[in-house]
């Protein structure tokens, strides 16, 4: 058994788990990340969703029913964690646009409007309503793209079609980093002779230039572009974990990588290391405190079986409808299903209730009464939460 | 190898370096669980494409569902190299071993040969790259080295890898003396090539030679109670991997449970009270391409660990790109577009960090980083002994 020993071990590398990671390693505490895969931020819009189910997410949370998480986030933490957020995007040249005072609309890939908080600022010049005047330019064979959808909500828009020599959206956004294919694409798309307002691009522009390339075509064109967020692989999505991860390791906190937890030691009350495989001798990493930020059913932290419903790495009790017939609504596509309240529940200071332990906190989408879905809450709460158990992890070692 | 657990969340595809430039490969979803349904039968593998595989195992270190892709190709591959004639690049890598070892008897006309410009001919028409220079052998070898007891308690058998042995001994003999400067008894126990560049060249059945070989080597020394040490973490991965694997070597699980990377050992030692290194300053600015091999044998960044106590040394950890050499990967004529794509995207991110040089465990990574970049490209041991005031003999 090789032995690791830290301060603070934060489990599961989501938007929660690197907001809380960074946040520790900056008050000097010794923290690692260990996480079995990469998160749900990967397959994401890169849109930060605080609250997403009102017109301004402050009423949104204001209005989400007694015993959401949400409201154990006081709202200047939540304003703090958010500056914070934008703060950091920006020192990575991907500033994000937005305002906690009133959500945006994010054309999406289908033609719809998706409603969100803070926005890449490649996504700022989004249409907020289906009778502004937009080029689409699509790319010879992109698969994940098809602008037939926009074109028939849109009744003053357009497309043209560039062959980029690929057609995977990794493909096309490793070729605009580099300097050579944006200046032949850009003499290209001066010939397209667009009349439209603003010129639209799935978001395949870069894998971490995007910004920069973004603005080159603006100023060509002289009119504002935007990106559409695709289906994974999604660049915006994975420019935001990117940045995540690279701003943590900038703090001098450490990550591991394919580390599922698979056992905990334990003493009285106390957790004292969990335990990760390796091709060898399996390691042990002792803290004084743990975070679970393993997201809830898709980024691994919940598992349903037939009668229940368990949390992975510390078996804590789950809060879900008593009765299993409430887990599923009849309607697929129905924003009711119970099971999305599955959780952990949490008192103040994000520590589970009901458990025997006094050195856990638990974060993001792993929290009870969520309802990630139904309520638009999404990396926007993720970081709100991530900072807050945080900060109650490092007054409890203080 | 659980490919039903896959939910098609493609975060394997944007980790997969090939995939990015290589467009005929499918990427690790489509070649590995989602192809693999079909493959139950007993028809002959026509997928060529399973060889663009370069097997950096990134898809696996990136899959939330703990499926592994890598996995899956590497033994398709493996039946593909049954299947099918073996072409001239794909034996000579494969055999990289016996090559080398005459490579390094006969050195100054072999390298001599390799440089010039019809070596590089033939060497074309056989199907390997010449972009960046062939390694250069080295006439004095580790394993001619002469044993060198020391009085310690600890004892290490050194698995060096060919890498060090043929072309780099200096930093071998480098690494034991830093061992033996911590009252460490070091011994060189016999062997051969851990198998990796056979089993990537789709050769099994070499592969298993080689592994059967030092297996019983190094078994013997576990018995007489030797920790084995390797310091290449490709050698590492296959040892501690791909033997108890894809080879089903017996005893392979007390190799994997007894054998420790050079930096992980080191720090064990540390946090034992064993040893108790005094860092000198190293005024360096060194960007750390972290190898591919090593994120896939989970035991974290060791080498970081101990430099992060070397004093003024300043280093960016890198871990998002591959080099794309991959071995022999980028020696293939095949591939040889897309490791200079990779290789470029490397050194450009290395450029980023305003590093003076280049730091990693792998050879090959060394080599690709170093010789693209024209930067120099050390390994971290070559730090720590910087630091510690270690030299070679000669
Ligand atoms: C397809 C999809 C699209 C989405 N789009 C958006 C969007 O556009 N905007 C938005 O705001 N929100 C979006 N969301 C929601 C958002 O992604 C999540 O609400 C939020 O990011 C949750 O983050 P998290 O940190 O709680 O967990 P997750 O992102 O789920 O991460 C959990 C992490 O824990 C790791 N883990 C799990 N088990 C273990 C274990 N045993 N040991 C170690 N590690 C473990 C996982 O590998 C993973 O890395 C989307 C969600 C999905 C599924
Ligand atoms: S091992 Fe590497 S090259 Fe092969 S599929 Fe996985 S990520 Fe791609
Ligand atoms: S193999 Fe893993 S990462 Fe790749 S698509 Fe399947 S679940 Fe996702
Ligand atoms: S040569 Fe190095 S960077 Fe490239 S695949 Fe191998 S370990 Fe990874």
């Amino acid at each position: 058994m090789s032995v690791i020993e830290y301060d603070v071990i934060v489990i599961g590398a989501g938007t929660a788990g690197l907001t809380a990671t960074a946040w520790l390693a900056e008050q000097k505490l010794r923290v690692a990340l260990v996480t079995a895969g990469e998160p749900t931020a990967c397959l994401s819009t890169g849109c930060i969703d605080v609250c997403s189910r009102d017109d301004q997410p402050l009423a949104g949370i204001a209005g989400l029913p007694d015993g959401h998480p949400f409201h154990r986030v006081s709202p200047e933490m939540l304003g703090q964690s958010l500056d914070d957020f934008r703060q950091m995007m920006a020192d990575m040249d991907m500033p994000y646009k937005g305002a906690l005072e009133k959500n945006r609309r994010v054309l999406s890939a289908i033609g719809t409007f998706k409603n969100t908080c803070l926005v890449p600022a490649t996504m700022e010049a989004s249409p907020q309503s289906d009778d502004e005047r937009i080029h689409l330019i699509t790319f010879t064979g992109l698969k994940d793209f098809y602008p037939g959808y926009i074109l028939s909500r849109f009744p003053n828009a357009s497309f043209s079609s560039y062959d980029a020599g690929v057609s995977t959206t990794m493909g096309i956004a490793a070729n605009f980093e580099d300097s050579a294919f944006l200046e032949t694409f850009l003499l290209w798309l001066e010939r397209q002779k667009i009349r439209e307002d603003k010129i639209a691009f799935p978001a395949v522009l870069g894998l971490e230039s995007a910004f920069s390339v973004l603005k080159q075509i603006e100023s060509r064109l002289e009119r504002p572009v935007f990106e559409i967020p695709t289906l994974p692989p999604s660049m915006p999505g994975r420019r935001l974990f990117n940045a995540m991860k690279d701003h943590l390791r900038r703090r001098g906190g450490v990550i591991y990588w394919n580390w599922p937890v698979v056992g905990v030691e334990r003493s009285g009350r106390q957790i004292e290391a969990v335990t990760t495989e390796a091709q060898g001798r399996p390691n042990s990493l002792n803290a004084r405190a743990f975070i679970l930020s393993t997201g809830s059913f898709v980024g691994g932290g919940l598992y349903a079986k037939r009668d229940r419903i368990v949390e992975k790495v510390f078996d804590l009790p789950v809060f879900a409808p008593e009765n299993r017939d409430d887990w599923f609504d009849q309607d697929y596509f129905s924003m009711n299903h119970g099971i999305g309240q599955a959780g952990i529940a949490v008192d103040d200071a994000f520590c589970p209730t009901d458990s025997p332990w006094n050195n856990i906190f638990v974060c993001g989408s792993i929290l009870a009464r969520t309802e990630t879905l139904k309520n638009g809450c999404g990396h926007g709460f993720a970081i709100a939460t991530g900072r807050a158990a945080a900060r109650s992890c490092l007054e409890r070692l203080k | 190898m659980t490919f039903e657990h896959c939910i098609r969340c493609t975060i394997c595809v944007e980790n997969c370096p090939v995939f990015r430039v290589q467009p005929d490969f499918p990427g690790p979803k489509q070649a590995g669980p989602d192809a693999q349904r079909f493959r139950i039968g007993r028809e002959k593998s026509i997928d060529d494409w399973v060889l663009l595989c370069s097997q950096c195992k990134r898809c696996e270190m990136a899959c939330p569902c703990g499926v592994e892709p890598a996995q899956i190709i590497l033994r398709v591959q493996q039946r593909y190299g049954l299947e099918h004639p073996h072409t001239p690049a794909h034996l000579l890598f494969a055999n990289n071993y016996y090559l080398s070892a005459l490579g390094s008897m006969t050195a100054p006309l072999a390298n001599r040969m390799a440089a010039s410009n019809i070596g590089k001919k033939i060497l074309g028409q056989m199907g390997i790259a010449t972009y960046i220079p062939f390694p250069k052998f080295s006439f004095q070898t580790l394993s001619r080295e002469k044993k060198n007891r020391n009085r310690g308690e600890r004892k290490v058998a050194f698995f060096y890898g060919c890498f060090i042995n043929f072309y780099r001994p200096d930093i071998g003999r480098k690494i034991i003396r830093m061992l033996q400067s911590f009252h460490i008894n070091v011994v060189l126990p016999p062997q051969v090539c851990c198998g990796l560049p056979a089993l990537g060249n789709g050769n099994l059945a070499l592969a298993r030679t080689f592994a059967r070989k030092n297996v019983a080597s190094l078994s013997n020394y576990i018995d007489a109670g030797y920790d084995i040490v390797y310091t290449c973490t490709s050698c590492g991965l296959c040892l501690l991997q791909d033997y108890q694997g894809i080879l089903e070597i017996p005893e392979a699980k007390k190799i994997a449970e007894n054998c420790y990377d050079l930096h992980e050992y080191l720090l064990k030692l540390i946090a034992e009270r064993e040893i108790h290194p005094v860092f000198r300053e190293v005024n360096r600015t060194l960007a750390y391409h972290i190898p591919c091999h090593l994120r896939a044998l989970k035991i974290g960044y060791p080498a970081a660990d101990l430099m992060k106590r070397i004093p003024d040394l300043d280093f960016t950890i890198l871990d998002d790109a591959c080099c794309g050499l991959s071995g022999s990967y980028g020696f293939k004529k095949t591939n040889e577009a897309a490791a200079l794509q990779l290789g470029e995207r490397a050194v450009s991110l290395v450029r980023k960090t305003g590093a003076a040089a280049i730091i990693s465990d792998c050879g090959s990574c060394r080599m690709q980083m170093g010789g693209l970049s024209g930067m120099d490209a050390f390994d971290p041991a070559e730090i720590l002994c910087e630091s510690l005031g270690i030299r070679d003999k000669k």
